[in-house]
């Protein structure tokens, strides 16, 4: 194939940042109606390159071409005017405003002379757009009453809109469920019938395998390769991306007889009800489930972030009553939260800050943290987890994702609790790193920790747990152990049996007995 | 595993970051001796001792407001309500002193006013989930109801000569007033950097859900600032009620607006989290030297007020340009 003919063509981008290299003499290119995957682990300079395409900032060196002509991209405007879209990660919608009012955003039809806004004209063109991706979303409800795949759609109509030709999309998937990804593979699939050209970036290898044509590697900010997925396999862009091979080591349980913690009826009167677990010491308890079936929430009530209205825990023999985390950190309970930025780090302080808030009582005495004690412990545990780069003073926001994760497991080591409860440990975070956190699990594990993982990746969960139990509709499903722990079991219990069953009020009793 | 991208960027950034909190007081400093220069050149008075101390004296009321505004700008929040504070403290405290209560228990009696004031704030805040600005807001009005109703907006005359003349007397050449903001400096820096209620505070600012979420007591900080903020309201108008040798019950208009100021000048960010007690300090002097420079000058109020808004904003178009985007 011609490389002149390449609806995008990226040749020689560099990127320099203070100090770093982050993006160096990167090539390639992408054709009318290719799906194309970009490749990488964290800070690889995935997101810089998306970053030069949309002219969020400009490459050193470099030229960009489309069909064939170099194109200079100063502004977002301009990378929009050229005809490319980014559908970022966090999508950006202005959730009180109406689906068609965010799809004209800063470009509404108007009449009365550009005086008013024209709604009638605005909704009628946006479902004539969406009639094509999902006609089920009103273009005059607000955004905020959408689903959260229902918003990406909006925002892929947005940039129809703008008859994008290309079109950039961060981490689609990370808060979609597998029935929803199907629906964007498919919705993919029709544009690129189309002749749109998609850059998919994803760390998911099976959607990677699903949707994409052909996919670019990067590793350090270099180019690594393109492949056709066609004539390749997961392991081996595994192994292109961290330049090594991954080991997936067989799972070694640690569980003993003795039990944890105990759970049971636990309910907050929404999603939650009769829900029910006990865990062992030295145990990984997997917590299976789709998104919205309760884990998240089951895990807060457990942690005291939300109250619990039903049900009782029973920690060490004793019943304990929640009522701020706090209390449930007293009580030798700590989380990993699945939103770092949001409810695990203060970004602008130090790893070692951020390490002692739960215990800052226990570092200081008359009064005055003692300084010295807090760097020394922090040190030592960051220096057990291998934090990169290893200086706790550094603030904390300044790490990467999954070095942040390994400080906040120190917080709750540090913290010396016995339960650590895990929401989704590897969400957001390199190949690399997410063994070092799976290892890290098992050693706390043989530790006689015990443990809760929440996860919503079926590697992960078969990967770390001692049984698994799985949530649904805001209920424990199943529990399985052994060798019931297999994708399809798990599978089965996951997803609602039947529609018209499961939307409905509490099932009334006499209607139990029918099941 | 973080790649060699990521440590590079570390080892960019590493060389910069231990120095960052000291860059931002440098640079509040550098401003201060810009103003110093300036005026010291275009008036021979303004450099002299006794000057010097003057301005400090005059800057230390609006620098033990600011202190506690700091406090409360770093948790994330804000207090309109210092100035009522100070007039209903000063009022509080006044009574007692001319009823004859003993001096330390009247002047004990003034701050509790003030904390009570903070505590009242801090509550509504803290467990109703009120909004910090308009909670101070109805605190405004309320606090300067309250204390012009209790003095029927009459002056409280007859403050006991030994308080005013100790606030007005100075330990060893230096203004007593001036002394006690240092003292309560020096604590307040010491809580910030060494003690778990500054890492709380600074932890509650930066992210109050991951405060939480790691056990940090988040109401109990969010009280404790506010009854700071209070308790240094009825402190400084126990200063200025010594010089004045009265409590006037409409003392304190608009100070919070200058103690806001003071604390931005000194790198406190309004978004929470960040601020610092010596960069608040030069910023309560850069707006005394200002001031005092330009009457010294004999230049109108008006213009004052001018120079100082200016202040103000070209101090944060300099923030904004040295700190980056971050």
């Amino acid at each position: 194939m011609a490389e002149a003919t390449a609806r995008l063509r990226l040749e020689g981008i560099q990127k320099s940042f203070p100090g770093i290299k982050a993006l160096d003499d990167v090539s390639f290119s992408v054709m009318p109606g290719e799906v194309h995957g970009l490749l990488g682990e964290n800070g690889a300079g995935k997101s810089t390159m998306l970053n030069i395409l949309s002219a969020v900032f400009a490459a050193n060196a470099g030229r960009i071409l489309i069909d064939g002509t170099p194109v200079n991209l100063t502004d977002p405007k301009s990378a929009r005017a050229a005809g490319i879209a980014m559908i970022h990660q966090e999508l950006q919608l202005i959730p009180a405003l109406t689906v068609a009012q965010n799809i004209f955003l800063g470009r509404p039809l108007s009449k009365a002379g550009g005086l008013l806004v024209d709604r009638r004209a605005q909704e009628a063109r946006a479902r004539a757009i969406l009639a094509d991706l999902d006609p089920a979303i009103e273009p005059s409800r607000p955004v905020s009453e959408l689903k959260v795949a229902q918003q990406q759609i909006v925002e892929i109509a947005r940039a129809l809109l703008d008859d994008a030709r290309i079109i950039a999309m961060d981490e689609p998937t990370s808060s979609l469920t597998p029935p929803e990804f199907d629906n964007l593979a498919a919705l993919i699939e029709k544009l690129a019938g189309q002749g749109k050209s998609i850059i998919y970036v994803s760390h998911k290898m099976n959607e990677v395998f699903r949707v994409c044509d052909r996919a670019t590697v990067l590793r350090d900010g270099r180019f690594v390769t393109t492949v056709t997925i066609a004539e390749t396999s997961e392991a081996e862009i595994i192994a292109r991306m961290v330049g090594r091979d991954v080991q997936t080591e067989g799972h070694v349980s640690h569980a003993t007889d003795e039990v944890a913690l105990s759970v049971s009826d636990l309910g907050d009167g929404r999603l939650i009800s009769g829900a029910g677990f006990t865990l062992h010491k030295g145990e990984v308890l997997g917590v299976a489930g789709l998104v919205g079936s309760g884990r998240t929430e089951m895990l807060r009530l457990v942690a005291g972030i939300d109250r619990a209205s039903t049900g009782t825990i029973v920690k060490d023999g004793r019943t304990c009553h929640f009522r701020s985390p706090r209390d449930a950190i007293h009580a030798g309970i700590g989380l990993v939260p699945e939103e770092r930025k949001k409810d695990g780090i203060v970004r602008d302080r130090s790893v070692a800050s951020n390490i002692a808030l739960p215990c800052m009582e226990t570092f200081s005495s008359f009064g005055l943290i003692r300084r010295k004690a807090l760097r020394k412990e922090a040190t030592a545990l960051m220096e057990q987890m291998h934090l990169r780069p290893p200086d706790v003073d550094r603030a904390i926001g300044l790490f990467s994702g999954g070095n942040q994760q390994k400080a906040i497991i120190g917080r709750w080591l540090a913290a010396d609790v016995d339960i650590l409860l895990f929401d989704e440990p590897t969400r957001g975070i390199d190949i690399g790193a997410k063994s070092e956190i799976y290892e890290l699990i098992e050693t706390l594990a043989a530790a006689g920790k015990a443990i809760v993982v929440v996860s919503s990746e079926m590697t992960e969960i078969l990967r770390v747990s001692d049984r698994v139990v799985v949530m649904r509709e805001g209920r424990i499903a199943a529990t399985l152990s052994g060798d019931e722990i297999t994708e399809g079991r798990i599978a089965a219990h996951a997803i609602p049996q039947s529609k018209a069953r499961a939307p409905q009020e509490p099932p009334q009793p006499q209607e139990a007995h029918h099941d | 595993m973080t790649d060699q991208t990521d440590i590079a960027r570390a080892r960019g950034l590493k060389s910069l970051l231990p120095a960052a909190f000291n860059l931002r007081d440098a640079g509040t400093l550098l401003g201060l001796i810009l103003i110093f220069v300036v005026f010291g050149v275009l008036s021979p008075v303004f450099l002299t001792a006794p000057n010097l101390l003057n301005i400090l004296q005059q800057s230390s009321i609006n620098a033990c407001i600011a202190l506690g505004m700091t406090f409360v700008i770093i948790s994330g929040g804000i207090d309109l309500s210092v100035g009522p504070t100070a007039a209903l403290s000063a009022v509080a405290g006044a009574s007692l002193m001319v009823a004859g209560v003993p001096l330390p228990l009247a002047l004990l009696a003034a701050l509790g006013a003030g904390m009570l004031c903070g505590f009242f704030n801090g509550a509504l805040i803290a467990y109703a989930g009120l909004q910090p600005f308009i909670v101070t807001l109805g605190g405004l009005s309320l606090y300067r109801a309250l204390s012009l109703i209790f003095t029927g907006g009459n002056p409280i005359f007859g403050i006991p000569p030994e308080f005013r003349s100790f606030i007005n007397g100075d330990l060893a050449g230096i203004p007593v007033p001036v002394v006690i903001v240092a003292v309560v400096a020096a604590i307040l820096w010491i809580v910030l950097n060494r003690s778990p209620l500054g890492e709380y505070i600074l932890a509650v600012g930066g992210n109050p859900e991951a405060a939480r979420i790691a056990g940090v007591p988040v109401a109990r900080t969010k009280i404790t600032v506010y009854m700071l903020s209070g308790g240094l309201a009825a402190l400084a108008s126990m200063i200025l009620m010594g010089r004045l040798g009265a409590a006037d019950p409409t003392m304190g208009n608009l100070w919070e607006l200058d103690a806001i100021a003071a604390a931005a000048i000194g790198g406190a960010s309004l978004m929470g989290g960040k601020g610092s007690v010596i960069g608040t300090l030069l910023g309560a002097v850069i707006l005394g030297s200002l001031r005092n420079g330009l009457t010294l000058m004999n230049v109108q109020a008006f213009y004052q007020l001018l120079a100082t808004g200016i202040i103000i904003i070209v101090a944060m178009l300099i923030d904004r340009a040295t700190r980056g985007k971050g």
